[in-house]
């Protein structure tokens, strides 16, 4: 699987074995949630060593190795225990060591969690730190923070602005002359065009995205639905069976792949998206994720907002920093997000490698800097989409894993011709019902 | 696993019974000692979390919640289990699938080619270790993804399908041959059975092939009247190991699925979904009922396997009784 860099990885694995055998033991003897005492503050000079987890590449790991580095020179009382590995099987680790109440001090989360750690009282609150302006988000964008508030709680810092994107392959359409996607053109007319890219170069248009909530959420919002709204879902059946009849017609007209090729695109893993392995002429991602996507083909790649109104499309915080609350050292931990955030060189040292820094200023001067052509597309695509996007929703409820899983399967079993859409839908309701009540 | 495990102190209890006191229980002590690093592991990795898996089955443990804060809510995630969930009974008819065809099938390469290899030849020795190595890698992540690759669209099957002019598919990656891809997977790692066959076979002794062709009795019949019976007690032993292997199968579903038991659910082993509810969806009490479901399932099996074997395995040394 991946690197880390501790021993952490052995007790991961074993973990999961025993999951997977007869016996899921979770070898949790001992509590967590220790609320007392904030420990030492970021101003004394009090040895202290703070552990830090997050998910990435090797790209990632050496950026905020460096980041890190800098506080520690700034603070050399501060040290970290640094341990990362790719994104499949973080959030099992995360689980496991929070279970084991030793969760790390700061830790990489994102929406489709932060409120399953959020609503158990894992992370801790951030608002006290930010009305004493300990943790500065003055000059982020309202709507950017503020997607890190689980129940009026600020639960983890928003680390990076991002949003969904339809990355398509440029050099496919040039070599056939045919036009590129465009912001604000509507879902039929993107699914018209895939159909003419199917027919004239003989790769299938596009990703058929059906199974993918981001995409599904977006034209919910244009329709004025929510994915969730409060407690309850934000949607019903019929949307669901509009939705997959929205597909269901693009298939027949050959806009999209086989199911088989399908199902290779649903891999959360980025190099199987299916633009990059050049099954399909664009796909349905995080405009962030470019870089990524970039690195793993030969072709030149271009990114436009989802089809329908780019209201539908919101600030999407590309991922967070929390601090545990059973933390020793919360008030260290809390400074070294801040400073990960708000700080000059430790935001040039950053980069968007984790998303467009939320800071505006740290934003800007890193656009003016950067000379990674990848980067700057995404930077310029992200700021231009930032004057048309809507109001962010709340962060998704608990259960929301379960959604997302679950609406993949529902997705395939009608690419697969098991199910109507309908039918197909209806099951889905039931299942995320039961999911988010759970 | 745990049914077959007897203690090695039973075994040299009767003799140091004989003996006096204190070297007796200076000799006990001595015994406690060296086993204490499987004592340790019986209780500390074994048995203790499995008390309190049973435990946690009856509670709404979700791993992220102090164990503290766990509340007990009775046989609910049972209930839940066989009567609201249709993913589990999905799960199970997945499982019970696999285990059904792939475990006969397994036993049956292994026996066949284990009856080619058992003939002394040239190179036997090769051969044995070549049809072995599967089952060294079997288990690993790795040769999962080799498979994922091999039986997708664009993989190495498909092109030797096209040799001979068969349109191939996504076979990893289309619901009704997702699980079969599994199976041939499971059914290629024949190697350890193979193994413990060819030792079983080298038991049988000549004389009774000798006095069977004597007689007039064929290869065949020689196969069915001698090598299948003096075989029974190993094929016993591969028959309930195997069966337990294969209702256990997680790692090649895990990976070949990407962790999601898909294409729609095709590959929901019983025990990827159990990791998928304790640790994709934190789960624990529930993924802990599950466990505890399966153990007692995969236990009964083993005890009919049991009870079925005394009408069919044939131990030699009962005659001589």
């Amino acid at each position: 699987m991946s690197s880390t860099s501790d021993s952490g990885l052995s007790r991961r694995q074993a973990l999961r074995l025993l999951g997977g055998s007869a016996l899921a033991v979770p070898l949790v003897l001992a509590g967590c949630g220790d609320d007392s005492g904030s420990g030492p503050s970021a101003s004394s000079t009090q040895p202290v060593e703070l552990s830090f987890f997050w998910w990435g590449g090797q790209a990632r790991a050496d950026l905020t190795d460096k980041a890190l580095a800098l506080y520690t020179q700034k603070h050399p009382n501060v040290t970290f225990k640094k341990t990362w590995q790719g994104n499949q099987g973080y959030f099992d680790k995360l689980a496991t060591l929070t279970a084991g109440g030793d969760a790390p001090d700061i830790f990489q989360i994102d929406d489709n969690y932060l409120t399953e750690y959020a609503s158990r009282s894992v992370t801790l609150d951030l608002t006290p730190y930010q009305k004493s302006g300990k943790l500065d988000t003055s000059k982020f964008p309202e709507s950017l923070w503020k997607y890190g508030l689980v129940d009026g709680k600020l639960a983890g810092l928003s680390f990076g602005e991002n949003t969904q994107g339809l990355v398509f392959n440029k050099t496919l359409l040039q070599s056939h002359s045919l036009p590129e996607p465009k912001t604000g053109q509507s879902w039929e007319d993107h699914i018209a065009w895939a159909a003419n890219v199917t027919q004239v170069t003989g790769t299938p248009g596009t990703m058929d995205p059906s199974g993918s909530y981001q995409a599904f959420w977006v034209w919910l919002r244009q329709r004025g639905k929510e994915l969730y709204n409060g407690k309850q879902l934000g949607f019903d059946e019929s949307d669901v069976t509009g939705w997959f009849e929205l597909w269901k017609g693009a298939r027949d007209r050959k806009a999209t792949p086989t199911a088989d090729v399908i199902h290779e695109g649903n891999a959360t893993d980025i190099t199987k998206q299916l633009v990059a392995t050049g099954k399909a002429g664009t796909s349905w991602v995080w405009v962030n994720q470019m870089p990524e996507l970039k690195k793993a083909t030969k072709n030149e790649l271009g990114v436009v907002a989802f089809p329908g109104d780019t209201k539908g499309q919101w600030a999407r915080a590309s991922m967070y920093f929390s601090v545990y609350r059973g933390s020793k050292s919360k008030d260290v931990a809390v400074d070294v997000i801040n400073f990960l955030a708000n700080d000059a060189a430790a935001g040039a040292i950053l980069g968007t490698e984790r998303g467009l820094p939320s800071n505006l200023d740290i934003r800007a001067s890193v656009a003016n800097s950067t000379t990674d052509q990848a980067m700057k597309q995404s930077i310029s695509v992200e700021n231009d989409l930032g004057k048309l996007f809507g109001q962010p929703p709340a962060v998704p409820l608990k259960g929301h894993s379960k959604v997302r899983t679950e609406l993949v399967k529902a997705a395939e079993n009608c690419q697969f011709g098991r199910a109507t859409p309908a039918a197909s839908a209806a099951a889905f309701v039931t299942a995320c019902k039961a999911a988010i009540s759970a | 696993m745990t049914l077959t495990r007897t203690s090695p102190v039973a075994a040299s209890q009767p003799e140091a019974a004989t003996r006096r006191g204190k070297p007796k229980r200076r000799e006990a002590t001595a015994g406690y000692v060296f086993l204490t690093p499987w004592l340790l592991g019986l209780f500390g990795i074994t048995a203790i979390p499995m008390l309190i898996s049973l435990y946690l089955s009856f509670t709404n443990y979700d791993i992220l919640t102090p164990l503290s804060e766990v509340k007990w809510i009775g046989l609910a995630n049972y209930r839940n289990m066989f009567t609201a969930d249709p993913s589990y009974w999905h799960a199970v008819l997945v499982t019970l699938k696999f285990a059904l065809i792939a475990t006969p099938l397994k036993l049956a390469a292994a026996l066949g080619v284990a009856l080619l290899l058992n003939r002394e030849r040239r190179g036997t020795g090769l051969f044995r270790a070549l049809f072995y190595l599967p089952s060294l890698l079997g288990g690993s992540v790795a040769l999962a993804i080799v498979w994922a690759n091999i039986f997708n669209r664009a993989g190495a099957f498909n092109a030797v399908l096209a040799i001979f002019g068969i349109p191939g598919r996504g076979w990893a990656t289309s619901p009704e041959w997702a699980l079969e891809t599994l199976m041939v997977l499971g059914i290629w790692q024949f190697g350890a059975p193979m193994v413990i066959f060819l030792a079983g076979l080298k038991q049988v002794p000549t004389e009774l092939y000798e006095a069977a062709a004597v007689d007039g009795a064929g290869p065949i019949r020689q196969f069915f009247k001698i090598t299948l019976p003096m075989l029974s007690p190993v094929i016993f032993f591969n028959l309930v190991l195997e069966t337990i292997h294969g209702f256990q199968g997680f790692t090649a579903a895990f990976v070949v699925s990407n962790g999601t038991g898909g294409p729609v659910d095709s590959t929901l082993m019983y025990t990827l979904y159990l990791y998928i509810r304790g640790f994709g969806n934190y789960e624990m009490g529930y993924a802990s009922a599950m466990a505890w479901v399966f153990l007692i399932a995969v236990g009964l099996i083993t005890v009919v396997l049991f009870a079925t074997g005394r009408f069919w395995v044939h131990y030699s040394d009962e005659d001589e009784r």
